[in-house]
């Protein structure tokens, strides 16, 4: 391909009110993993839904694989492979009907049909499950199975929608391990993540996306080290934030902590935490807890902003024991991420 | 996730190996459609059941109709089979409308739709389905009509012109069906979709011939084409004596009715998947 | 201690029966305004059997003079009865279908984890419906009066028929409470919807019994709904006549016995067991 699978340029989408994406503008280049990092509601799946033909922009284009999303979407869809956020399967079909039928809906040749599935079935680990009804797998099970429904065709460019969100850490790691081996072989992976760690593992550049639009873009480790300075975290009594918020802005920038706490970017480096130390206990402040990060992408994004992505909602979901899950029902998709 | 052990026989498809045909995705489609129905028999037990309790129900209540003066027909199930095997065709096409919302809510439908498949093929398939569902019912309802004394007029073609009501009918409910579902896309358009056809079937010679009714619906009813339809299906089960037997002319207007009413409705429905992504 | 025995004594001895009543009441209260909130309702138990009679008249008003087709002014005149019977059926199992949801979502526990009276919360809630039939009633006698659904027993026939048409909802909704009460789902209340719409058509509601033959004729004569519609329809056609008003309401009321006897069975029961 001599031009980069996925442009997209200044693409906006509103639902009635809502605006939920605001104009973004992306390059991702060939062979590369990108993250789209964001909280929900951020306007990631909106994103995604609009580069992978399901939904038409307000204003903007988009090129994937070379061509128009919106004029040429037939073309679009013949090289993309997608998995969506919450796994696009029907329950009352077995995963062998299911590939299929996928199989045939993109035009693979009737001699390679069987060959194919089996493939898959088997880089997934769903060869035995193959033949059951959909509605008996867990939820892990039917990720996979999404996942190897996107790939029936070969595709140049993937484009994977929170994949992880809901699994349990170990299928989360064999993800991470299929995403990164699919990218060797050669496929230009899109994913979108709340995960920080996600991004931070897997991908090749970040775009940090918030309200609807693009605040920070790079390789995670650039990023990082444009955040530069450590954090300082402190907590203390409320009546003495005021007094310890005074103290704190003479080291650096301050930076929103977690939960109450204060966090402030140490200019001099994470020596001068005795100073700070002291200077707070000289004005009467109490630290009941103290604690020094290095930048992390937590911190960029809380620098691009103003939040922090990792907080209680963010933490590792309850795992995923084997056990059905039941079919999730869908509100409107009208204003979703 | 089998990442240690990977095979080596790695297919090779490239871009250029990807043939979609309409007719091929429809016909898997198809099979699609037949498969859920076989596992959720109990969505097609009512497009069975409904049918034979209409033709039973009706001509038991309303038996005395065959009384009056030049009524059509002396067999009371003559009269009302016709309209068993519409309500049945009518809402068979109407499930589609229902089946299609559900794959909408839970997710399926996006993985159809970001298929480079026509999306003639996503419409052609379903409704295929529905005209062998149909075909179906329609044989346990000439059955069990049979079984309750419905005799045909006009031999095999009473049975023909039935069933091609019958699929025209289908067709219609099918195209407004799935066309309401990709507009509303919730159950919303479940229910204007059974009303809209309820009460539109209704405003026809579905129960009564023209000449026996009576003010407004007479007139409303007189310009529904599905009383068009009706004539066509039971063409072949009045008195051989009766203007509305067996002809051209009376057969005539039902097939120009299902042929134009069934290519606006799928019109409707190709349009509005076409716009989904509004 | 002495006070605090008299406070428990008080509360486990039986409520008085005034406290009973403005409890019932203020249930009743409750699904009165659920019912007409909702219109979801209103649409099936009120619309469609309007629709229908209007229909009717246009599609059998020239079968009035058939052989056995009772006398009568117009056929709407006919249809009223079965139209009445029609709304308040379907009225009635909404009642009780909500009562399973209660069940369901745990509001009937609250209610007696309260020192509700027991007999209150059925009452309460069928109190509800027996209004909602006995304002269906009087809508449709007046929506279809000016069309020709003359009622030749007058204005005592009218609000026999209103008390005809409520009694109706207490049977029905008594008996489908039991069915909630028993099963505890709405899902399976709302299931005997089908079954009801079935029952309806094999009677005289929409057609003459007299013009019916064989097997169906039968089935119709057996069919309590059947009873029920006649007596209804005996006020339209025959006039205030002891037959006539006795048939309206006396069969009604029976059935409503009958089907509060085996509700507040189901309420004990289900009071036991959980």
């Amino acid at each position: 391909m001599t031009s980069s699978p996925i442009i997209a340029e200044n693409l906006v989408r509103h639902f009635g009110d809502v605006q939920a994406v605001k104009g973004i503008n992306l390059e991702i280049k060939a062979g590369e993993i990108f993250g789209f990092l964001g909280p929900n509601g951020a306007g990631k799946s909106t994103a995604v839904r609009m580069l992978t033909t399901l939904l038409r922009p307000t204003s903007g284009t988009a090129r994937v694989a070379g061509y128009d999303v919106v004029k040429d979407a037939d073309m679009v869809r013949r090289s993309i492979g997608v998995a969506l956020q919450d796994a696009a399967i029907d329950p009352l079909m077995t995963g062998a009907e299911l590939l299929a039928l996928q199989a045939v809906l993109y035009g693979i040749p009737q001699s390679l049909m069987k060959k194919r599935s089996d493939e898959l079935l088997e880089r997934v680990g769903l060869t035995a499950a193959a033949s059951r009804r959909v509605s008996t797998y867990s939820g892990g099970m039917r990720r996979r199975l999404d996942l190897a429904l996107s790939l029936i065709h070969q595709p140049t460019v993937l484009f994977l929608d929170e994949p992880t969100t809901g699994l349990d850490p170990m299928s989360r790691l064999t993800l991470w391990e299929e995403v990164r081996r699919l990218n060797k072989e050669g496929t230009t992976v899109m994913l979108t993540t709340q995960y920080l760690e996600e991004a931070d593992q897997l991908a090749d550049r970040i775009a940090i996306i918030d309200h609807g639009k693009i605040v920070r873009e790079g390789r995670p480790v650039d990023l990082k080290a444009s955040v530069g300075a450590p954090t300082l975290i402190i907590k203390t009594h409320a009546d003495q934030e005021a007094r310890a918020k005074a103290v704190l802005e003479t080291f650096g920038d301050l930076r929103p902590g977690a939960e109450g706490a204060l966090g402030v970017g140490l200019r001099g480096g994470a020596a001068q935490v005795t100073e700070v130390v002291r200077k707070l206990d000289e004005s009467g402040v109490h630290v009941q807890h103290l604690e020094i990060n290095e930048p992390s992408l937590d911190d960029v994004f809380a620098e691009a902003t103003g939040y922090r992505l990792e907080g209680s909602d963010n933490a590792p979901p309850a795992g995923d024991n084997g056990v059905e899950e039941p079919d999730k029902k869908k509100k409107s998709r009208r204003g979703r991420k | 996730m089998n990442t240690a052990t990977h095979t080596s026989t790695h297919t090779m498809i490239s871009e250029k190996d990807l043939h979609t045909t309409t007719m091929r995705s429809a016909g898997e489609l198809i099979k699609r459609s037949l498969i859920n129905t076989r596992r959720l028999p109990s969505a097609f037990f009512p497009t069975l059941a409904m049918p034979i309790f209409n033709m039973v129900s009706f001509s038991g209540t309303f038996f005395a109709l065959t009384k009056l003066p030049n009524f059509p027909t002396d067999r009371s199930v003559n009269w009302f089979m016709p309209l068993g095997l519409a309500m049945g065709s009518a809402f068979s096409g109407v499930g589609l409308g229902f089946s299609l919302i559900r794959d909408l809510e839970n997710g399926f439908y996006d993985r159809l739709r970001m298929s480079p498949t026509s999306r003639v093929s996503l419409i052609v398939g379903p409704v295929l389905a529905t005209w062998i569902r149909v075909t179906l019912v329609s044989v346990v309802v000439f059955i069990a009509g049979f079984l309750l004394g419905a005799r045909p007029t006009a031999g095999l073609l009473s049975y023909v012109c039935s069933l091609a009501a019958a699929l025209g009918i289908s067709t219609i409910g099918a195209g407004w069906g799935l066309g309401l579902g990709y507009r509303f896309q919730d159950m919303r358009g479940a229910a204007i979709m059974q009303l809209s056809i309820f009460l539109t079937m209704f405003m026809s010679t579905a129960q009564v011939p023209l000449n026996v009714m009576t003010g407004w619906l007479h007139t409303v009813a007189r310009l529904n084409p599905i009383t068009n339809i009706f004539r066509l299906s039971r063409s072949g089960w009045v008195n051989q004596t009766d203007p509305g037997y067996m002809s051209w002319s009376n057969a005539y207007g039902g097939l120009l009715a299902i042929g134009v009413l069934s290519v606006l409705s799928l019109i409707f429905a190709l349009q509005s998947l076409k716009n989904i992504d509004n | 201690m002495t006070s605090t025995t008299a406070v428990l004594s008080q509360t486990q001895v039986t409520r008085s029966p005034a406290t009973a009543v403005r409890q019932t009441v203020a249930l009743a209260k409750r699904s009165t305004l659920e019912l007409f909130r909702q219109p979801a309702i209103v649409l099936p138990s009120m619309i469609f059997p309007l629709f229908f009679a209007f229909l009717g008249n246009s599609s059998f008003g020239r079968t009035t003079s058939l052989p056995g087709f009772p006398k009568v002014s117009s056929y709407l005149q006919f249809q009223l009865a079965g139209t009445i019977t029609q709304g308040v059926l379907f009225g009635s199992v909404t009642g009780a279908a909500a009562l399973a949801t209660d069940i369901e979502n745990g509001f009937f526990d609250r209610l007696l984890a309260a020192p509700t009276s027991r007999t209150g919360i059925l009452f309460g809630r069928l109190a509800g419906s027996v209004l909602f039939g006995a304002l269906e009633t009087a809508v449709f006698i007046f929506a279809l009066l000016p069309f020709g659904a003359d009622v030749s027993a007058g204005i005592r026939g009218i609000m026999a028929m209103i008390v005809s048409g409520a009694l109706i909802s207490l049977a029905v909704g008594a008996l489908m409470s039991s069915v909630a009460l028993k099963t505890g789902s709405s899902e399976a209340v709302q299931g005997t919807f089908p079954l009801l719409f079935i029952l309806l058509f094999f009677s005289s509601a929409f057609f003459p019994r007299e013009t019916m033959t064989g097997v169906y004729k039968t089935i119709a004569g057996l069919n309590p709904i059947s009873h029920l519609v006649e007596g209804l329809r005996a006020l339209s056609l025959e006039g205030f006549t002891a037959s006539a008003t006795a048939r309206a309401i006396l069969v009604p009321l029976a059935i409503a016995i009958v089907a509060l006897f085996i509700a507040n069975r189901q309420l004990r029961s289900r009071l036991k067991s959980h």
